[in-house]
């Protein structure tokens, strides 16, 4: 599936956020330099999950794959290509579907960058059931694999109005339960 | 008669319908191709086409002959400036100088902004909100009087002058083709606001390396520059994003956008005008104080060739420019303009410092110096037309 955005939500991932969601970003800002080395390869699924889930890029080129179109502030479109991050939520066992319920809907899932950057989402946007948002976590931007300070991973929220949750150097996501 | 009356108005709108089809039967050979046809943009990859006022769309002849008054000293009250006296092609189209110098030797307040990609800027200058079209800007330079930058008289004497040039008459009737009086104000500003559009720099090796894919065309330290420039912590990208590294960048596709503004607390004097006047950013437009101090995001591309920075030249260097961010404001310890700059009521809360290492210094002015296009510096299509041989 390939899906655009609607041509009033434009994607600013580069510019100063506006809205609420940067507030939440800027509030969980743990301030860090970002570790010049490249960074591995790797994104870690982890937190209250029957066990933490590791994967590499080759790891996600073997999953279910979609592109975004987007447009940026300044008019810039942009494919971005990868894994929805509710099939990687999925396949790391978080609370989704008929399990998300009750005590799980008081879930979220912490996103965090290289830098030290961090976003939150809860489970519920991301649910079909609840949400639907389609966020993707790319690994490739105009059909090459992201590198530097984009990569080798980042988020892409098409639904949102400013970009300040398309996290980049995307390297943890951790689900949080509220509720047990 | 009814009838008569009936047909001869039907008459009349047929032809009336029928006069755009004729006109542009009319028209069509000379706007087939030559100097009449529509501007080739000829953009790379990862940049979206500028928007361009419907009221003066882009062709070759208008942009040839902007090429040429650009550089015409006769553009001047005394022959002694024209617009590339401050935009110098050498210098990214700055000229080096803490603030602008005019034709009869008055100081501008402001430094001279670059022209390079300025067809991408949501607004002109460094703190007129209203000032949108280069048609409109560059009456200011023309015109104005406090300062005089050319000094040019509205009465027109200036267009006595090019209209005794040979090249003029033959440039003016190719980029106006029809009119009976081509040497007009409108027309002058319409064909230097053409050449202004067309200076792009998108050949920087950053460009070569981020939209052209070639990994060895900057350097490693570059390459953690660049990585540090987009981090949270630095945040530089937040206001220099983009792919013209500034958050005033409008687009063909989002020609709207809502322009920001920036106190990045270089001053912090005493009273409501924390800046010093008559540098006062958008304050001056809009009275409100907590408007003091704002100026717009100049692009950063070639940075390296347009020192010294900030609106009033105040900032030699980029090491210097660093400094400033990493401290969070400039603190100035004497002189009519002492204060802490840090402390500016209306300083942006993203400038809040950082701390750097000597490495990150190097790698950040390592990434900053790859944003030089030196092809547009050189560029003969933005060069000179009178010197040329």
């Amino acid at each position: 599936m390939r899906y655009k955005r609607r041509p009033s939500f434009l994607l600013g991932f580069a510019v100063r956020p506006l809205c609420i969601v940067a507030a939440i970003g800027a509030s969980l800002l743990c301030a860090q330099t970002p570790d010049p080395q490249p960074a591995p390869a790797t994104l870690t699924i982890t937190g209250d999950l029957p066990s933490s889930l590791v994967l590499k890029a080759e790891d996600l080129s073997k999953m279910p794959r979609e592109t975004v179109s987007v447009q940026d502030q300044d008019g810039t479109k942009v494919d971005y290509e990868g894994v929805l991050l509710l099939e990687v939520l999925k396949r790391a066992g978080a609370p989704l579907g008929n399990q998300l319920r009750g005590k799980a809907l008081a879930s979220y899932v912490l996103a965090k960058a290289r830098d030290g950057y961090q976003v939150v989402f809860t489970l519920a946007e991301i649910d079909p059931a609840f949400g639907n948002e389609q966020i993707l976590i790319a690994d490739r931007r105009n059909g090459k694999p992201l590198f530097g300070y984009q990569g080798p991973f980042r988020l892409v929220c098409p639904g949102d109005k400013a970009g300040a949750r398309s996290v980049r150097m995307l390297e943890t996501l951790e689900i949080v339960r509220l509720q047990k | 008669m009814t009838s008569a009356v009936q047909m001869r108005r039907g008459v009349l709108l047929a032809l009336g319908m029928l006069a755009p089809v004729l006109l542009t039967w009319w028209s069509a050979p000379a706007a087939a191709g030559g100097a009449s046809a529509p501007y080739q943009w000829r953009l790379p990859q990862g940049f979206p086409k500028p928007p361009v006022p419907a009221g003066n769309p882009m062709t070759e002849a208008k942009v040839e002959l902007g090429r040429y008054l650009f550089y015409d000293t006769r553009m001047s009250v005394n022959g002694k400036a024209s617009c590339a006296t401050c935009h110098r092609q050498s210098l990214a189209f700055t000229d080096g100088r803490p603030t602008g110098i005019g034709a009869t030797g008055e100081k501008h307040s402001r430094s001279a902004m670059s022209l390079v990609n300025v067809a991408y800027a949501g607004v002109l200058t460094w703190s007129n909100p209203q000032m949108k079209t280069l048609e409109d800007q560059a009456l200011v330079p023309m015109f104005g009087r406090h300062p005089v930058e050319l000094g040019l008289s509205k009465d027109g004497d200036f267009l006595t002058r090019l209209r005794a040039e040979p090249k003029y008459r033959e440039l003016f009737e190719q980029a106006f083709p029809g009119e009976m009086d081509p040497f007009t104000v409108t027309n002058v500003t319409h064909a230097i606001a053409c050449f202004e559009r067309s200076i792009i720099s998108a050949r920087s090796p950053y460009d070569r390396y981020h939209f052209g894919g070639d990994d060895h065309a900057v350097s490693e330290s570059a390459k953690r520059g660049e990585i540090l420039f987009f981090s949270q912590p630095l945040s530089c990208f937040r206001c220099h994003g983009g792919f013209n590294f500034s958050d005033a960048t409008v687009s063909e596709r989002n020609p709207s956008r809502q322009i920001e503004f920036h106190n990045t607390g270089l001053y912090n004097l005493a009273g409501i005008l924390s800046y010093p006047a008559p540098n006062t950013g958008i304050y001056e437009y809009t009275q409100k104080p907590s408007d003091v101090g704002k100026f717009k995001t100049p692009t950063l591309r070639n940075i390296a060739l347009t020192a010294p920075y900030m609106h009033d030249g105040s900032v030699s260097s980029l090491t210097d420019v660093l400094d400033h961010y990493a401290a969070g404001g400039r603190t100035i310890h004497g002189g009519p303009d002492a204060g802490v700059g840090h402390d500016n009521p209306n300083k942006d809360a993203l400038i809040g410092g950082f701390s750097l290492s000597d490495r990150d210094r190097i790698d950040l002015i390592a990434f900053l110096k790859n944003l030089t296009d030196q092809e547009v510096i050189h560029d003969q299509r933005f060069a000179d037309p009178w010197t040329e041989k």
